[in-house]
């Protein structure tokens, strides 16, 4: 029996499915350049082809929107990436060796980096490197590994104590052959799902590095940016902090929707349950 | 042709094909306290048996009885703390892994439960043919081969294992154990995870395999009973220790000691009650 | 005591248990046997109301009180359940291990289930100390101080019957309650089963484990009950062909001869044929099979075209 498409696995794919679109319609058109300054129409209402309105250098919301979809997306598969590049191996390495001193070192490495706070870390990287996109993203990657790395040695160790890697054992196989055919398959659902939930603290995370500055630069349209932009109009023209923030809310849930859905649908205990007698 | 150290013998003896001498397997609990080190647990504890070439030999125990420890440290996958395992005259224990193959080529397990000892996303055909893989052994129509040896169709080898029943998975494991054209089998229970229609099926099996191939059967049960059936020879354990061992006839007829007359009393048979 | 008639348990559009009937008078010992996927543990699970989610089932099963009332099993709201679980049935499981608190100690487990049902906490308490004594377990009092941890799977499985005990049910169910543990512990346990049972229905998959036990036996295949009797008459003289081989297979022959087996394994559910639920595996089977075979027969019942004699 395969598992069951629950209502969050659908909810959250929609969301996510929305966020994709937006990014990939936004490479060929746009309702207007999301970039293209126009004292004309600064702050111009919704409406006439302005479906979101105007920002105060009358750039369209709508196109922005759209354009900064692309730049979130760009963000979490970069710092995602990172952390399961990164974190995955190293779990997996400490949790095929659960008493050695290499699972020790990485273990107790992986608390430090976890106890240190990614903003922290990625306006320390942006002081020195210069703030920007992929700086801010290999700064949230970078954050993340201990979560991947937590995830992926947790389940390395169900797996490893398991007949059938014993039986792997028993034929000749060696470490690298176990990891790469038996565990990695076998976590694989497991470090899906953490892939989904990192994806949208690195949403979140991307957008506050905007919000300070230390994110993406301008022009290069951002959610976080867009909502810092808005922030001295928010009394007046509270619309414009309105949308991207929706956006951000919009996109997270999705990814923590989809996280919780995977979860149960991927789960092989959840979808072993069967009718036995 | 090793030369081996065999207890002596009346009737021309089979080679000795698997020694075990006063080996021991001390494990250690986590610590609990700060200053003292975990509490050590004997698994086993100075143990010694000879199986033969071509001999069936059935250890017999229940949980806690060491038995499962004692597979492990025969088949290699577990190192003892003190003593010595030869297999066909070399010493197996503080060996590497690399320097094992001799005895993965030749020795190769059945495991209790083929829902756990089968890798689910692994199709049937590259779960028979991980050992020749492993060892680097030409697959070539092996698998095809060995799906027929185990009464399963070819079709089977595109398949994954949530696809089988319990006792098809068990074939397939078999299969996989055969692979590398090993000279011993080692089945841990193998029958025990089994619907009772289809237990007779896999004894029926393994018997005319260990048959056909001249292969040596190391088999592991809780149940004397089913060892009676397959084995000729078997080991009583009981706490880490074998308490007993013979031809399970004379064992079955009169036991020596008193856990081995316990355990059988308290198997349940249809015989004595109807 | 407890009547079932038309005992049907659906998943989504999947009959995993079909039209099973069958009493037990107080006092009496029933074997259920079947193997995997035979549905015998679906209808325990049916009658105490507590089916997976998704599971379904519909028919009658009546507990009748000694004043002469009847409580019904199936089919009634989970209030009304709720109130007859572990107090006029209750239900001991295969695994001793995870159905303990393990953060509890023992002799609270089993106070609670009694206060649970309105006794009060001191006497709950002292109660507690009398069933562990009488399920045998050594010093009561020290093991009902204990946590679950403490306990080997055997002791473990004797708390398990004594919290089933605690209301005095009317109707103990045991589900492979000795599978799980070692034989030279399961004697004791099936012996201790057999005397402190005021009725019982016993579910397992071991012919040898139900013959010592009880007296009659209701043998399941694909869902549906196939044969059913008293269990000496029902097991030296099978009608059914699949109690037959079933039996057949379960004598292990002397060493190098073969095993009488059943052909093919046990399908998966829902995907027993048509008609006989056995015909697909059956030595006899003849076109006759195609249609369902009913139950028939007082006492020794079988519902087979082709019966052994």
């Amino acid at each position: 029996m395969r598992g069951r498409i629950n209502a969050g696995l659908v909810a959250g794919g929609v969301l996510v499915g929305l966020v994709v679109l937006a990014a990939v319609v936004s490479f060929f058109w746009t309702p207007h350049d999301p970039t293209l300054v126009d004292a004309a129409r600064k702050l111009r209402e919704p409406g006439g082809g302005y479906l979101l309105g105007a920002d105060k250098f009358g750039r369209d919301t709508f196109s922005q929107l759209m354009v900064g979809a692309r730049t979130t997306l760009y963000v979490g598969i970069v710092a995602v990436g990172i952390a399961a590049v990164l974190g995955t191996p190293l779990g997996m390495a400490a949790g095929m060796t659960p008493r050695g001193w290499l699972s020790e070192l990485i273990m107790r490495v992986n608390d430090l980096v976890f106890a240190f706070p990614a903003l922290l870390l990625a306006v320390m990287l942006g002081a020195v490197y210069g703030a920007g996109t992929l700086t801010a993203m290999i700064a949230i990657g970078v954050a993340t590994v201990p979560a991947f790395a937590r995830v992926a040695r947790a389940a390395t160790l169900q797996v490893m104590v398991t007949d059938y890697v014993l039986a792997a054992r028993a034929a000749g196989r060696g470490r690298a052959a176990i990891a790469v055919r038996h565990v990695l398959p076998n976590i694989g659902s497991v470090l899906i799902v953490q892939a989904s939930v990192s994806f949208a603290i690195a949403i979140l995370a991307e957008a506050a590095l905007s919000f300070l500055g230390f994110g993406t630069r301008p022009p290069t349209p951002s959610w976080g940016r867009m909502l810092q932009e808005s922030q001295e109009l928010l009394f007046s023209t509270p619309r414009l902090a309105l949308w991207p923030g929706l956006a951000i809310a919009l996109a997270v849930l999705g990814f923590n929707l989809l996280g919780d859905g995977l979860r149960d649908y991927l789960d092989p205990k959840l979808r072993r349950i069967r009718a036995e007698g | 042709m090793p030369t081996h150290a065999g207890t002596p013998q009346t009737e021309e003896p089979a080679e000795a094909l698997i020694e075990a001498e006063h080996v021991s397997r001390v494990y250690h609990r986590p610590r609990t306290s700060l200053t003292k080190p975990g509490a050590a647990v004997r698994a086993l504890d100075d143990v010694s048996l000879t199986v033969r070439r071509g001999e069936r030999y059935g250890i017999v125990g229940e949980s806690g009885s060491g038995k499962s420890t004692l597979l492990r440290l025969l088949c290699a996958l577990d190192q003892p703390t003190s003593g010595s395992i030869r297999f066909d005259g070399q010493e197996i224990t503080g060996r590497p892994e690399r320097r094992l193959r001799f005895l993965r080529e030749n020795l190769q397990i059945v495991f209790q439960d083929p829902m756990s000892s089968l890798d689910p996303r692994m199709r049937v055909r590259d779960l028979v043919a991980e050992p020749l893989v492993g060892l680097g052994l030409p697959a070539g129509d092996r698998v095809a081969e060995l799906l027929d040896a185990v009464g399963l169709p070819a079709s089977a080898a595109d398949r994954y294992p949530h696809q089988f029943s319990g006792g098809q998975r068990q074939r397939i494991a078999i299969a996989r154990a055969l692979a590398p054209r090993p000279k011993v089998l080692v089945a841990d229970e193998p029958v025990s995870a089994l619907d009772v229609s289809v237990r007779g099926q896999i004894l029926n099996l393994l018997a005319d395999l260990v048959d056909e191939l001249g292969l040596t059967l190391v088999f592991v049960s809780h149940d004397l009973s089913v060892v009676r059936h397959v084995c000729e020879t078997v080991a009583v354990m009981s706490r880490g220790e074998i308490v007993e061992s013979g031809p399970v006839d004379e064992i079955w007829a009169a036991p020596a000691h008193p856990y081995t007359r316990t355990l059988l009393r308290a198997v349940p048979t249809l015989k004595g009650l109807l | 005591m407890l009547k079932v008639e038309g005992l049907t348990v659906r998943s989504g559009d999947v009959e995993l248990v079909h039209d099973v009937s069958f009493d037990i008078a107080p006092g009496e010992r029933v074997g259920l046997i079947g193997e995997s996927g035979s549905g015998k543990s679906l209808t325990a699970l049916s009658l105490m109301g507590l089916l997976p989610e998704g599971v379904t089932a519909t028919g009658r099963a009546a507990l009748d009180g000694p004043d002469g009332g009847g409580d019904d099993l199936v089919g009634v709201p989970e209030s009304r359940l709720k109130r007859l679980r572990g107090r006029d049935v209750s239900m001991v499981f295969q695994e001793p291990m995870t159905a303990l608190n393990p953060l509890m100690r023992i002799g609270a487990q089993v106070a609670e289930i009694m206060t649970l049902h309105g006794t009060p906490r001191p006497q709950a308490r002292r109660r507690a100390l009398d069933l562990l004594d009488r399920v045998r377990l050594p010093e009561p009092a020290q093991i009902a101080r204990a946590y679950p941890h403490q306990l080997s799977g055997g002791q473990r499985q004797r708390v398990m019957l004594a919290i089933a005990l605690a209301n005095e049910p009317r109707l103990l169910i045991c589900d492979e309650p000795t599978t799980a543990l070692d034989v030279t512990v399961q004697k004791q346990m099936l012996e201790l089963i057999a005397e402190v049972a005021p009725a019982l229905l016993f579910i397992t998959h071991d012919l040898a484990v139900v013959a010592s036990v009880c007296e009659r036996v209701l043998v399941m295949y694909g869902g549906r009950v196939v044969e059913s009797g008293p269990i000496r008459e029902v097991f030296t003289r099978p009608r059914h062909r699949y109690t037959e081989g079933l039996l057949a297979a379960s004598k292990l022959t002397p060493r190098g001869t073969r095993l009488p087996t059943i052909k093919g394994s046990v399908p998966a559910a829902g995907r027993f044929p048509g008609g006989c639920v056995f015909r697909n595996r059956c030595p006899h089977a003849t076109p006759t099979c195609e249609d369902v075979p009913a139950l028939t027969g007082d006492g020794h019942a079988h519902a087979c075209w082709h019966p052994a004699d």
